[in-house]
C-alpha cells in the first residue's frame, strides 16, 4: 500500500536539500584534491600485472610456442587459432597463430594455460584500431613484453 | 556361476576370465598397460599387480584368472605403493613432452600417471634417448616414449599376421623397431597407433592435425567394405578428422584395415562436386537445385533409362529409390554396382584372412535382400542413364549416353554427366547397412553434407514436387 506523506508546499521544494548538496559539490570543485588526469598527456603507473596486448615470448629467437593448443582449449571467447606444422629445427611448432583481439576479454586463462611459458599478455593497453585486427603470427612474436 | 569378491564387491565370472575383466563388470577399474584383450597376456609392465587374499606376494591382475571365492584388494597399501613404484620406474625415461604428442588427451600412460603415479620426477640423471627411424607411410614412432609394453610386437605377430617388430637390446637399452629396420609392411598398420599405451606410435596422417579432445565422436560403420567394422570417426567443425577401430567383437574386435580408416579423405577431396551442375561445351557449370533438377528430368524425358545403384548406399536409399524408379521411369532397370568383377553376394569373399572382403563397398548384401541385382551390361535399347551413388562405388564403364548423377562424384567421374544433383557421402547422413554376416548396422551422420548437397530423400522430394 502506498502511503502518501503529508508535506507542505515549502517542504515540497527541497530547498535546504538542494542547497546542502551544491555547497558540498563547490566545496569540492574549489579546495577539494583532483582525482583525474589529463590523458594522453599525463600517465597513470599501472599494475605491472596488467593483462594487455599478447606476445609470444621467444628465447634465443626460437618462439616458446610448441603449437599443443591449451590456449585455444581454455579460451572461453574462443578466439585463438592455431595450426601446426613441423620444422626442422623443431618437431612442432604453430605455422599460424592467430588472435581476433576484439573478442579477447583479457581474462588471461591463456597465459595460465601454456605450459611452456610462451603466450603472455604484456602490460600494454593502448590497442584501438579503426578497423578490426587479427593479430597474426609476426605481430605476435614481437617481444613488446616485460613478463 | 562361481562368483568372487573385488574390493568388497562380489562379481560372478565365467571360469578362466581373468581378473582385469571380472573388475571391470564391477566397477572397479584396474590400470594396466601391456594387457589388450584382442592380444595374448604377456604379464609384463606389472601395473595392474593386486593383493589376492592367502597369497604372499601381489598378483598381476591380467594374468590370473578368477577362482571361486577369491577375495581381490585393488586399493591395499601394498597393491598402490607397486602401482606409485611402477609409474615412476615407466615414467623414468618417458620425455615431458605432452605438449605436442598426439596422444595427448587420450594416453593411457599420461591417464594413469595422473590417477595413480607421483608429480614429481626424481630422476636427476640425463635421459636416454633414440634417433628416430622411418616407419612407412602409415606409423610415425618416437622411442623415446615407448614403455616397451609390447603390445604392438604381439599385435603384429597375433593380428595383422606379420611378425615386423621387434625389441632389441636389454634392459634400459631396450628399443622397439621393425626388423633390420624396414618400414611397416602390414595393411593394418593403422591399428598400432591405436594399441599403443603410449604416444609412441602415431599416425602420420593425423600428425598435428588436431588435439584429441577438440574432436566430436561419433560411433558408426566404416563403409570400406562388406565386413562393416565398428569404427567412430573424429570429426570437428564439420571436418572429419581421422577414424578409429571401435569394438565389435562379432565383427572386426578391435582392428580396422588402412584402407577403410584412412577411406574418409574423399569427404573433403577439393575436387568433390558439392553444388549442383549441369554439362555446358566447357564442362560442368555451376547452378541452382531447381534449374539442375530440371535439367535432369529434361535430360531423361522419353528416353529409355537405365537406373544404376551404388551399393554404397543405405538400405533405407535403396527403398527409397526403388520407389522413385518404379514411379517415375516405370519399366527402367534397376541393377547395383559397386566393385569391378563382383555383381553378386556370392562372389563376395574374404580377401585375406584379417577383416577386408573382395566387395569394397558396403552395402552389397542389403541390395541382395532387396532383390536388387547386379550391373553387369548395358541392356540393348538404353538411351539414358540415371546413377546413384554414395561416394565409395567404383563406378562401372557407361557409354557414352546422356547421364545424370545422383550422390557423391568426383570432378573427373561426373565431367561427361549431364546433370550432378550433388549427395551425402557416408559420414554425412544415417542409415542401415547389411553387412557379410547379414547383420544389420547403423551409419550415424557425424557431420553436415558440405556446400550444397543434400540428402537423397530430400533429392528426390525436390525431384517429384518440382
Ligand atoms: S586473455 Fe582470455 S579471452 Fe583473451 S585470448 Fe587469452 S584466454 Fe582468450
Ligand atoms: S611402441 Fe607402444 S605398443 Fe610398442 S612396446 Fe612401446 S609403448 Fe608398447
Ligand atoms: S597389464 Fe598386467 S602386467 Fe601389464
Amino acid at each position: 500500500m502506498l502511503v502518501k506523506g503529508k508535506k507542505t508546499l515549502f517542504q515540497d521544494f527541497y530547498f535546504f536539500e538542494t542547497l546542502t548538496g551544491m555547497i558540498i559539490t563547490l566545496k569540492e570543485f574549489f579546495f577539494g584534491t583532483k582525482v583525474t588526469i589529463s590523458y594522453p598527456e599525463e600517465r597513470r603507473q599501472y599494475s605491472e600485472r596488467l593483462r594487455g596486448q599478447h606476445y609470444i615470448k621467444a628465447t634465443n629467437g626460437v618462439e616458446n610456442c610448441t603449437a599443443c593448443m591449451l590456449c585455444p582449449t581454455v579460451c572461453p571467447s574462443e578466439c585463438i587459432h592455431i595450426e601446426a606444422g613441423e620444422r626442422q629445427d623443431k618437431e612442432k611448432y604453430p605455422k599460424t597463430f592467430e588472435i581476433d583481439i576484439l573478442r579477447c576479454c583479457f581474462c588471461g586463462m591463456c597465459e595460465e594455460a601454456c605450459p611452456k611459458d610462451a603466450i603472455k599478455l604484456s602490460t600494454i593497453m593502448e590497442m584501438s584500431t579503426s578497423y578490426r585486427p587479427i593479430y597474426d603470427r609476426a605481430f605476435l612474436s614481437e617481444q613488446r613484453g616485460n613478463k | 556361476m562361481p562368483k568372487c569378491v573385488i574390493d568388497g564387491r562380489e562379481v560372478e565370472f565365467a571360469p578362466g576370465e581373468n581378473l582385469v575383466e571380472v573388475a571391470k563388470r564391477a566397477g572397479v577399474n584396474i590400470p594396466v598397460f601391456c594387457y589388450h584383450p584382442g592380444l595374448s597376456v604377456v604379464a609384463q609392465c606389472r601395473m595392474c599387480a593386486v593383493e589376492i587374499e592367502k597369497m604372499p606376494k601381489l598378483q598381476t591382475a591380467c594374468s590370473t584368472a578368477a577362482t571361486e571365492g577369491m577375495a581381490v584388494k585393488t586399493q591395499s597399501e601394498r597393491a598402490i605403493k607397486n602401482q606409485k613404484s611402477i609409474m615412476e620406474f615407466l615414467l623414468l625415461n618417458h620425455p615431458l613432452d605432452c605438449p605436442i604428442c598426439d596422444k595427448s588427451g587420450e594416453c593411457d600412460l599420461q591417464d594413469q600417471s595422473y590417477d595413480y603415479g607421483s608429480p614429481y620426477s626424481r630422476m636427476t640423471e640425463e635421459k636416454r634417448t633414440y634417433i628416430d627411424l622411418d616407419m612407412g607411410p602409415v606409423i610415425v614412432k618416437n622411442m623415446n616414449r615407448c614403455i616397451h609394453c609390447t603390445r604392438c610386437i604381439r599385435y603384429g605377430e597375433q593380428i595383422a599376421g606379420i611378425h615386423e617388430m621387434v625389441a632389441i637390446r636389454r634392459g634400459n637399452d631396450t628399443e622397439i623397431t621393425t626388423i633390420d629396420g624396414k618400414p611397416l609392411q602390414t595393411a593394418y598398420a593403422g591399428n598400432y597407433a591405436d594399441i599403443c599405451p603410449t604416444g609412441s606410435l602415431t599416425l602420420k596422417d593425423f600428425r598435428f592435425k588436431k588435439r584429441v579432445w577438440l574432436l566430436k565422436r561419433t560411433a558408426t560403420v566404416c563403409e570400406g567394405c562388406a565386413r562393416g567394422c565398428a569404427m567412430e570417426a573424429h570429426a570437428e567443425n564439420n571436418i572429419v578428422y581421422r577414424c578409429v577401430a571401435r569394438e565389435n567383437l562379432e565383427v572386426n574386435q578391435y582392428w580396422l584395415c588402412d584402407e577403410g580408416r584412412f577411406n574418409f579423405h574423399y569427404l573433403h577431396e577439393t575436387d568433390r562436386v558439392v553444388e549442383p551442375a549441369i554439362s555446358s561445351a566447357s564442362g560442368l557449370v555451376i547452378t541452382e537445385w531447381k534449374a539442375a533438377v530440371d535439367a535432369a528430368k529434361a535430360t531423361l524425358k522419353g528416353r529409355k533409362a537405365l537406373a544404376l545403384i551404388g551399393s554404397d548406399l543405405t538400405q533405407e536409399e535403396a527403398k527409397d529409390i526403388q520407389e522413385f524408379i518404379g514411379k517415375s521411369f516405370p519399366g527402367a532397370p534397376l541393377l547395383h554396382f559397386g566393385t569391378p568383377g563382383i555383381h553378386s553376394a556370392r562372389e563376395d569373399a574374404d580377401e585375406d584372412k584379417i577383416l577386408k572382403r573382395k566387395s569394397k563397398t558396403s552395402n552389397l548384401h542389403g541390395f541382395e535382400k532387396l532383390g536388387l541385382k547386379g550391373f553387369e551390361s548395358v541392356p540393348s535399347g538404353t538411351e539414358a542413364v540415371i546413377v546413384f551413388r554414395g561416394g565409395r562405388a567404383m563406378l562401372p564403364k557407361l557409354p557414352t549416353l546422356p547421364t545424370v548423377g545422383v550422390g557423391v562424384f568426383k570432378k573427373q567421374e561426373a565431367d561427361k554427366f549431364a546433370t550432378v544433383l550433388p549427395g551425402a557421402a557416408f559420414a554425412e547422413k544415417s542409415g542401415t547397412i547389411v553387412n557379410f554376416q547379414g547383420r544389420e548396422q547403423k551409419l550415424v551422420r557425424a557431420i553436415l553434407p558440405p556446400g550444397k548437397s543434400k540428402a537423397l530423400s530430400e533429392i528426390l522430394m525436390i525431384w517429384s514436387h518440382a
